[in-house]
């Protein structure tokens, strides 16, 4: 260990194995900004000689502690949120600062910080923590006009629309956590990061590496599945006293 | 789709952006335009007042995150770590 700073037993993720996750994803060329960005930063890691003067490893790391190390919190809250346990969380968070704290000199400065983090995050968990999880793929246009219509129906009915939203008023946190946590991974991680993270749906798009469209069926069918959770359990625990018809 | 009433607007139209505007996303007509209708248009409106809720309902349901002080540690560790060897070694003279 070259600083002997702190000792890390079995968390460290060494620098071959963070070389090896990038290795292995593939690198197709893109017009997306970011998309290119990051293929161009993973290039630079498998570079020979990618070394650096010691007065810009310096500014490169005072740079890194002083815009990105302040996103910790925010970055482990999303990864707790992928692995649901602190312990892969905690893996998962610190392979995420070495990976951005490798590529930093490609990052442009002015653009999302947050969401440049969220996209290395995500990409880390994907590569290492599902891999054989993907669920199907779902057509975009398809599912939005699921939605269009749900809605229409109930835009007819009309009726107790008002006590609904009174009732989504007084649910309990625990009971809103809870249907989140119910809904499938691909929804639920849009809507985090809509709702939470307050990411737009282009940012979302880049952070998953799907097209916009699918981020806005998968919010949408995600707010749908959380609407009808929240209002049945709204109606069984008598937050609302009457059922529609 | 229409809620009986006559709006300059038509409801289906607003109800096909609600969740762009919502989330403050390009709507493809002027967001004034929707505004109007939301006040005009009592359903609509009530969806809207809905989603907005649902939407704070979720952001209040989720209490932020303090990273453990160790994994804090453990990256300024390992960023010195990496500092090092991404340094090119200075000749002395």
């Amino acid at each position: 260990m070259a600083t002997g700073l702190i000792t890390r037993p079995k968390y460290g993720v060494t620098i071959k194995e963070v070389k090896s996750i990038s290795m292995s994803k593939s690198q197709a060329p893109d017009a997306d900004p970011i998309e290119s960005e990051l293929a161009e930063f993973e290039l630079d890691e498998l570079d020979s000689n990618p070394k650096i003067s010691a007065a810009e490893a310096a500014k490169l790391t005072a740079r890194f502690e002083q815009d990105a190390l302040p996103l910790l919190d925010v970055i482990y809250a999303g990864a707790l949120r992928m692995t649901k346990n602190p312990a892969d969380a905690e893996d998962l968070v610190q392979e995420t600062f070495a990976k951005a704290y490798r590529s930093f000199k490609t990052f442009e400065e002015g653009t999302n910080l947050k969401a440049w983090l969220f996209r290395i995050l995500t990409n880390t968990f994907i590569n290492q923590y599902r891999k054989n999880q993907r669920g199907p793929a779902v057509d975009p246009t398809e599912q939005i006009e699921d939605w269009q219509m749900a809605r229409a129906e109930r835009h007819t009915s009309g009726g107790l629309k008002s006590a609904e939203t009174e009732a989504l008023e007084n649910l309990p946190n625990e009971v809103i956590s809870n249907a989140l946590l119910s809904i499938p991974e691909d929804f639920r991680n849009v809507v985090y990061m809509a709702d939470v993270d307050g990411f737009s749906y282009k940012e979302i798009a880049e952070i998953m590496d799907t097209p916009v469209g699918t981020v806005m069926s998968r919010l949408h069918r995600g707010r749908k599945l959380l609407r009808e959770l929240l209002e049945d359990y709204a109606y069984e625990n008598g937050f609302i006293k009457e059922r529609k018809s | 789709m229409s809620c009986g009433n006559h709006h300059d607007t038509p409801c289906s139209q607003i109800l096909e952006v609600i969740y762009l505007y919502l989330d403050n996303e390009d709507c493809n007509m002027e967001r004034a335009l929707v505004a109007q209708h939301l006040i005009e248009c009592g359903p609509c409106n009530e969806e809207f007042g809905l989603e907005q809720v649902l939407k704070s309902a979720i952001l209040r349901s989720c209490q932020p995150e303090v990273a453990p002080v160790a994994i804090y540690e453990r990256i300024v560790a390992q960023i010195a770590d990496i500092q090092v060897e991404i340094t090119r070694v200075q000749k002395h003279t």
